[in-house]
């Protein structure tokens, strides 16, 4: 709630970016040393002993995400995850939340655009007991039939809930507009129409065709033995079956041509939010580095180029950045903001005239040896617990990236040059093709919007799915 | 499937309460405090924790919207936000990009109660922090150009954060309700008409009132000593002269004497259903009982609640309780999101059932023993970072008037008896005590008229 909290930023707004990016680190720091293996069955394993408090993460990744759901089905990998928990071949749901509460640990299990990620957290005291409920969830679940339904029509409800949310559901409607049929354009949990066709049945066999150790990595971080822990992992986690998966690389992605805007009505609203960009990169482009000091100095951070204008200088904002989203093949790139109705043209003419300065301008050296500074001075922080540490690695190994992405990031952020600067511009911040996506009033801002794009889209936001229309949708 | 709230990373820092607490082993060893009172009044606590080389420097002042008046509700708010526009050394916008550029960040919060400001950076960083930090205590500026596009930033916060957020829009609605005397009636953010009015007297008033060295706390966990945070603040901040605290905030809610209701219509998706209770503040000794009771009816899948309205009756999609760390008594705010087609009352009166059960039988050994686990578990989640640390030990400090209380908390859990849950659950959840706010997707609300 944000209630009490009115914070001066907004964190979570642009917090998503380099989540999954695997970049970055001071030279004093590194990644502490961890031991990976592979059990008989295929499943790999990775160990990071960390002391500090007596707490354990453990992070297990199945590579198969939203991007593996059947057209018409999407939000079956979501849908499996949130089962996962609610019957085990020895538990009821009740039993595994009873269970999993007393012990003070959580576990979630979320499935994201190219992964599902299952984690838990317990005390290093309750290890065993911990360890035991995760592989429980992880390799027994029975998917029993009321369970099913319980989940399906809660997740109807969380898509209406989540509309109330303009800002929740702007990335859902600009990731369809611009990838379109590609899966990443898929809604990770689904729509209004797609939960209803997903069945027991198909549940079961996304279980059965994706979730298996070839198909997962396991990472664990935290206070404990890891040659005591190894054994402990073989007996569980070694009992896994073997079997093949068939998993379909995903399709990379080609940028958008030319100017297209989707406007979603939401007749009540006082304030536009806006996406603009394109497709952006894929993890491990070469360019990766300077594309991340580029950005902090456009939309990276509080004094962004994006920020300056929209907050600071103009006050039509409470927050604007952007953001790349890398995943394996080519991820969104993003410019986002809002501002009251009044305002809409304004803020976004601002939004394009500092990128048509990006490109013509450049940036400065001050500039770059300031975005330099800060990367390196806010990295050690999102590797200092054993919760993100265990996500490191575990994603690392995923993208096949190697330890010198932390350990090697200094060197490489400082060896950034504003000649490399000028070429990442040109080459990765797009500028005449971009894709618009605009949640607002539609009545009021529709007639002044048009002028961004050759064609426009408009829905309700009360419409069924977000984009392409879905099949069975009233537009 | 997991709903994102865009309040997640905001509300992370603000747990303090009904989060954090608990331990077994010496927890005042695991993690020593050093404290020091300044000159001029202000209280510094250093935490040092050399695991990565960078540092998290938290400064608590004791001023919210609780000591606002009617007409200029929001300027605590408003002020925090000019903190960052201009001092004497520092002018504006340039605090922001001297900090960045030397790789820190920043960021800051208001309650009702209190204002907070956070800087994380790298430890070359810190001389450098201490300049600033001193620069706008003790010569802030204020630019009228800044006021004027700050003010539209903040009304842009206020649009984001309440009038398009069902959830704002509503609990600000049940404050407004539930309190008629005191100061927790208004939003923190400010009545949008506020927003609008505030003039530069009411801002160098507030400065005068409100950011007196005495009137703050500081904390500092990372990769220091103590010793070379002392030097820093004698150099920094000791020759700061102190001045006039606030005056004490006088009004005293009177007690409720019926249930209050309020509805409001609004284009929606699904209805809210919101209900408050008038509850001591933080320092007050039911404050333990009342969190493990809290945790028993919310917290995790087997909670009594989620049991009952999300899993069992599938009468709502989730349900939660809320209760902010504040001087004066305050709401326990209970929020339950109805699920499509679902009467906001079948809610209500599911919780109404639970509530009763609190009342009789009392709550299973099973069931006390699992909230004080959940509560350990939490005091190691808040510990394991520099800068949750610095904000649940400033918290501490703050509302409970000791640091060391965090590490008393262990002992003061495990002192909660399950008659300590009943009499608390009798006490505060009487018919009398509450406020109900309903939030009705608007032509539901018209078809019921």
């Amino acid at each position: 709630m944000t209630r009490q909290n009115k914070g001066r930023r907004l964190l979570a707004l642009f917090g998503l970016a380099f989540m999954v990016c695997p970049f970055a680190a001071a030279q004093s720091l590194h990644i502490p040393p961890h031991q990976r293996f592979v059990l008989k069955n295929g499943l790999t394993v990775l160990l990071l002993e960390k002391r500090g408090v007596p707490l354990v993460d453990v992070f297990a990744m199945v590579k198969s995400g939203a991007a593996a759901d059947p057209t018409g089905q999407e939000g079956l990998a979501s849908v499996t995850a949130s089962l996962l928990r609610k019957g085990t071949k020895t538990r009821t749901a009740q039993q595994f939340a009873a269970e999993f509460d007393y012990i003070g640990g959580t576990f979630e299990a979320n499935a994201g655009a190219e992964f599902t990620d299952v984690s838990a957290e317990f005390l290093t005291k309750d290890l065993a007991k911990g360890l035991d409920l995760f592989s429980d969830a992880l390799l027994h679940p029975t998917f029993p039939e009321n369970e099913t339904q319980k989940i399906l029509a809660q997740g109807l409800d969380e898509v209406k809930a989540e509309k109330d949310e303009p800002q929740a559901v702007l990335r859902l409607y600009y990731n369809g507009y611009l990838y379109g049929a590609n899966p990443f354009g898929h809604p990770p949990d689904g729509d209004e129409l797609s939960l209803k066709r997903i069945q027991r049945d198909a549940v079961v066999k996304f279980y059965e065709g994706n979730y298996a150790p070839g198909n997962t990595i396991l990472g664990i971080a935290g206070e404990f033995d890891a040659t005591e822990l190894r054994k402990k992992l073989e007996e569980t986690f070694g009992a896994w079956p073997a079997k093949a998966v068939v998993n379909a690389p995903i399709t990379a992605a080609v940028p958008s041509k030319g100017k297209r805007l989707l406007l979603i009505d939401k007749p009540d609203a006082t304030q536009t939010y806006f996406a603009i960009g394109n497709i952006g990169t894929a993890v491990n482009d070469p360019d990766r580095v300077a594309i991340r000091v580029v950005n902090t100095i456009f939309g990276g951070r509080f004094t962004s180029e994006l920020n300056e204008a929209l907050r600071v200088e103009s006050g039509y904002t409470y927050g604007a950045g952007s953001a790349f989203e890398s995943r394996k093949t080519p991820g969104p790139f993003a410019i986002r903001s809002f501002t009251k109705n009044e305002t809409t043209t304004p803020a976004i003419d601002l939004a394009l005239q500092v990128l048509q300065k990006l490109h013509t301008n450049g940036v400065t050296a001050e500039q770059l040896a300031s975005a330099k500074s800060y990367i390196k001075g806010q990295f050690p922080p999102s590797i200092e617990t054993s919760q993100q540490l265990a996500r490191r690695i575990v994603t690392d190994e995923f993208y096949g990236m190697s330890d010198d992405e932390v350990n090697q990031l200094e060197a490489r952020v400082d060896a950034v040059t504003p000649e490399m600067a000028k070429q990442v511009i040109a080459k990765h911040f797009p500028l005449d093709n971009l894709v618009f996506v605009l949640i607002g009033k539609a009545s009021a801002i529709r007639p002044a919007v048009k002028k961004y794009a050759d064609k426009m889209d408009e829905r309700a936001i009360s419409d069924p799915g977000y984009w392409p229309p879905p099949s069975g949708a009233s537009k | 499937m997991r709903k994102i709230r865009l309040c997640g990373i905001v509300s992370l820092l603000m747990c303090g309460f009904g989060i954090c607490a608990a331990a077994t082993r010496g927890q005042s060893q695991e993690f020593p405090v050093s404290a020091r009172t300044l000159k001029n009044g202000m209280k510094v606590l250093v935490q040092p924790d050399r695991s990565i080389p960078n540092v998290a420097l938290y400064i608590f002042y004791r001023i919210g919207s609780r000591n606002e008046h009617p007409g200029t509700t929001g300027l605590s708010h408003f002020f925090e936000h000019m903190m960052f526009n201009g001092a004497k050394k520092y002018g504006p916008g340039d605090l922001d990009k001297v900090m960045e550029a030397n790789g820190g960040s920043n960021n800051a919060y208001t309650t009702q109660n209190v204002t907070v400001y956070q800087d994380w950076f790298p430890r070359s960083a810190l001389p450098l922090i201490y300049d600033i930090e001193a620069d706008r205590i003790r010569d802030l500026t204020f630019d009228p150009k800044k006021i004027a596009s700050e003010r539209e930033v903040v009304a842009s916060e206020r649009r984001l954060s309440v009038d398009n957020d069902n959830f704002g829009l509503l609990d600000e609605q049940l404050r407004a309700t539930a309190f008629l005397a005191h100061p927790y009636q208004w939003p923190v953010v400010g009545w949008m008409s506020d927003i609008e009015h505030w003039t530069m007297e009411d801002l160098k008033h507030h400065f005068e009132m409100g950011y007196s060295p005495s009137n703050a706390t500081m904390v500092v966990v990372g990769d220091v000593s103590a010793e070379e945070i002392f030097q820093l603040c004698e150099k920094y901040i000791e020759p700061i002269p102190s001045h006039t605290p606030p005056p004490p905030v006088t009004t005293v809610e009177p007690e409720q004497l019926g249930e209050r209701r309020l509805v409001v219509h609004k284009p929606a998706e699904l209805p809210i259903l919101m209900i408050g209770y008038h509850v001591p503040q933080t320092n007050n000794p039911d404050f333990y009982a009342l969190n493990i009771l809290r945790s028993v009816l919310f917290q995790g899948e087997s909670s009594r609640m989620y049991q009952r309205l999300v899993d069992k009756d599938q009468l709502a999609l989730d349900v939660s309780s809320d209760v902010d760390s504040a001087f004066d008594p305050t709401l326990l705010v209970i929020t339950a999101q109805p699920r499509q087609g679902v009467d906001p009352q079948a809610c209500e009166k599911a919780i109404y059932e639970e509530l009763e059960k609190l009342k009789g039988a009392p709550i299973s050994d099973q069931e006390l023993e699992k909230a004080k686990n959940a509560r350990l578990v939490e005091f190691y989640h808040d510990m394991r970072t520099i800068n949750g640390r610095a904000n649940t030990i400033g918290t501490y400090e703050v509302f409970l008037g000791d640091y060391n209380k965090l590490f008393d908390a262990a002992k003061s859990y495990s002192g909660v008896t399950k008659e300590d849950v009943r009499r608390a659950a009798r006490k505060y959840f009487g018919p009398n005590n509450r406020t109900i706010a309903t939030l009705l997707p608007e032509n539901e609300g018209k078809a019921k008229q």
